[in-house]
């Protein structure tokens, strides 16, 4: 078990004569036993930032160390460190037991029978007793998902690094394999590097998260914080799903205009803005009440276009203008409770409440009010 | 033929099925089983007629047609045996040179290609050792006749280095069959790296990486993941590297050169076997011939599976 500090890593590639930096001064620390999530779209430069810790890539500038350590030009083999990786990589010609033991046969010299009971207890927590003998191919690509994960346990090593493990599963397996790899890691206690483009395992699965576009870190903190204070519109954007709804505003005194509406702020909000003028609010759909009639300058009247039944809720989609035309019209997206009867081309009322609401600088995104969390608690505690 | 008609598998006896299929068949079908049977005997018969002419005596020879097999009085094994008295102690010879020649520069190659594919080393110098591997490929037999006897008679005088090889005893001409292990070695070692280039290409990076990461060094991965995973392309190198130097002559010709000689490879004695001044002795050419095949057809036979799964690859 280890902390694992990554400072100012950046990483280019030489394209010809052009230099394409994948990684981009990501500065990031590891608590021992932490479980941390790098997520971000395809591209992003995670993978990338992985492979460094790893060993795989050589890091351009920027120092990594593993408990104090610098390894940056330790060899994989080295830094005592495990991975999975997205197509599991088994050997093919080696039976389970085999391919598990490989990791200690290599870098360690425990004897035969020792490296055996290893792997047969490993394997019996992981419940693949019964497959040891068996070869990879014949396995299903669940039980080949265990088989990886076994190899990496089996070594004991001082940080795990995932890179998207789960997503050659079907849905099903892999929202049971997030819960059983959560487990797991609690009860192991490694530090644990975890690599995913899914919002969904970002969410459920991390200590804290990372976010990561364009190969510069976005924000790192706990999955609640960077989903409730987002620190940019890429970050509330990217997580959430719906994702949330943006609207390019001006500021004119205590009213946000937009194309098709505006909206009053109150005084606190506007001191959070400063002196910036454009401004993009942002709201979560799920914070979207319809209400009876309108009775607010916070509630709008609003016409459904389409409604997508989800069985416990419904995403609605709603526009300011009835007779707008759908394709370009500014949408509102909503989620309702699954039992509230709307339907295409239903006049609404909906209401976008002022203490659920976000607002970034349109020129450079950062966040400049975010609804705090603790807000964001006390409205669970009332429903 | 038509897909039109739903297939059923009644009608069990092979005469009904084999005349429903008749029924079905269209002109085209007829036309393309024709030209099928045609080809297959443009190929076949050359051989047939070499096998056939092999179990002849000389008068039947002349009196049949080559194609045609020999009447209960033409036919004799006398060739064969000849055939098999002469070449046995050359394909001894062959044996001798040719199964390391193979072994030798198919596993050169393999662990050459795993060095070129697999291993992090700059592109630019693998580029150029690349590059200079694939030229070895077109350089023709003939270029390198005459070097290559100088090399050996000039430059490396190995019968004087093998001495002591030759007070066992063994004879001093099978200098020549050393000769001939390296040489082809060395021809054969670009073909080889290229081939298994090809197919560690295809091999999972992830893997490699996954086994890096275990701890195994680039020798490690070698012994246990790399070569256990060759086979297929072990068999493919092996059964072309094996038949190239079997039937290779040039080299022969130039390095052992005499069919006297106690080291002429089979090759060698099997270019005079049946030839004399009374005329050519078709028969025992015939048997020698396919005498002398017989290896290349048992090496195809018994790495055939692997064969076909190494060129799928």
């Amino acid at each position: 078990m280890a902390t694992l500090e990554l400072d100012s890593i950046t990483k280019t590639f030489q394209d010809g004569d052009e230099e394409i930096v994948a990684v981009d001064d990501v500065s990031l620390s590891i608590d021992d036993g932490e479980f941390l999530v790098v997520v971000g779209p395809s591209g992003c430069g995670k993978s990338t930032t992985l492979r460094m810790v790893a060993g795989l890539e050589t890091i351009t500038s920027g120092t990594l160390s593993i408990d104090n350590r610098v390894v940056n030009h330790v060899k994989s083999q080295d830094r005592d460190i495990a991975m999975v990786f997205q197509s599991y990589a088994l050997y093919p010609h080696m039976s389970v037991r085999q391919n598990m033991s490989f990791g200690l046969e290599e870098s360690t010299d425990l004897p035969d029978d020792e490296i055996n009971r290893m792997v047969s207890e490993t394997g019996e927590m992981l419940g693949i007793s019964d497959l040891l003998d068996r070869k990879p191919s014949d396995l299903s690509g669940g039980q080949q998902q265990r088989v990886a994960l076994g190899r990496a346990i089996v070594r004991d090593p001082e940080v795990f690094l995932m890179d998207e493990p789960l997503s050659n599963l079907d849905a099903k397996l892999r929202a049971e394999m997030r819960t059983e790899l959560q487990r797991l890691q609690n009860d192991l206690g490694v530090t644990t590097v975890y690599v995913t483009h899914d919002q969904t395992e970002a969410m459920t699965m991390g200590d804290r998260i990372a976010i990561l576009d364009g190969g510069e870190l976005q924000q790192i903190a706990s999955p609640l914080k960077c989903y409730h204070e987002p620190a940019n519109q890429f970050v509330a954007s990217f997580l959430g799903e719906p994702s949330m709804n943006f609207f390019d505003v001006a500021l004119d005194g205590d009213r946000l205009v937009g194309d098709v509406f505006e909206y009053p702020i109150d005084d606190e909000v506007r001191a959070d803005l400063g002196e910036a003028t454009d401004l993009v609010l942002g709201i979560r759909p799920e914070a979207i009440k319809l209400v009876e009639s309108k009775s607010d300058a916070h509630e709008f009247e609003m016409t459904v276009d389409v409604v997508e039944p989800m069985g416990d809720e419904n995403t609605v989609y709603l526009h300011f203008d009835p007779d707008a035309d759908p394709e370009s019209a500014e949408t509102l997206v909503a989620t309702i409770d699954g039992f509230t009867r709307v339907s295409e081309g239903d006049s609404v009322v909906a209401r976008i409440p002022q203490d659920a609401i976000h607002i970034f600088d349109g020129l450079t995104g950062e966040a400049l009010h975010n609804r705090s969390m603790e807000d964001a608690a006390d409205q669970v505690d009332l429903a | 033929m038509s897909d039109s008609e739903p297939r059923t598998d009644g009608g069990a006896t092979t005469i009904g099925r084999l005349r429903r299929n008749l029924d079905r068949m269209t002109v085209e079908g007829a036309g393309l089983y024709v030209v099928l049977v045609f080809a297959a005997a443009f190929y076949l018969v050359p051989i047939e007629s070499g096998l056939v002419t092999s179990f002849k005596t000389g008068t039947a020879i002349i009196q049949t047609a080559p194609f045609a097999p020999p009447g209960p009085s033409g036919l004799t094994f006398e060739k064969w045996q000849t055939a098999i008295d002469t070449l046995l102690r050359g394909m001894g010879n062959s044996l001798l040179y040719a199964v390391p020649a193979t072994v030798i520069s198919a596993f050169v190659g393999s662990i050459t290609a795993y060095g070129l594919t697999i291993p992090t080393w700059k592109k630019s110098y693998k580029a150029v050792v690349l590059m200079l591997i694939i030229a070895g490929i077109f350089i023709p037999y003939q270029a390198v006749l005459v070097p290559l006897t100088q090399f050996w008679s000039q430059w490396a005088q190995l019968d004087q280095v093998l001495s002591f090889v030759w007070a066992l005893g063994i004879d001093d001409d099978y200098v020549g069959i050393v000769e001939l292990v390296i040489t082809h070695v060395a021809y054969g070692i670009p073909i080889c790296t290229l081939l298994f280039r090809t197919y560690y290409k295809t091999m999972s990076d992830e893997m490699i990486e996954s086994a890096r990461l275990d701890g195994a060094t680039l020798r490690r991965v070698y012994r246990r993941i790399v070569l256990p995973l060759s086979g297929p392309m072990f068999a493919v190198v092996l059964i072309y590297q094996f038949t190239q130097i079997w039937n290779d002559l040039l080299f022969t010709l130039v390095i052992v050169s005499t069919e006297s000689s106690p080291a002429a490879p089979v090759v060698l004695i099997l270019a005079g076997l049946g030839s004399s001044l009374e005329g050519q002795d078709f028969a025992l050419r015939m048997a020698g011939a396919f005498f002398a095949a017989l290896p290349t057809l048992a090496v195809y036979i018994f790495f055939g599976e692997e064969f076909a799964e190494g060129v799928a690859a």
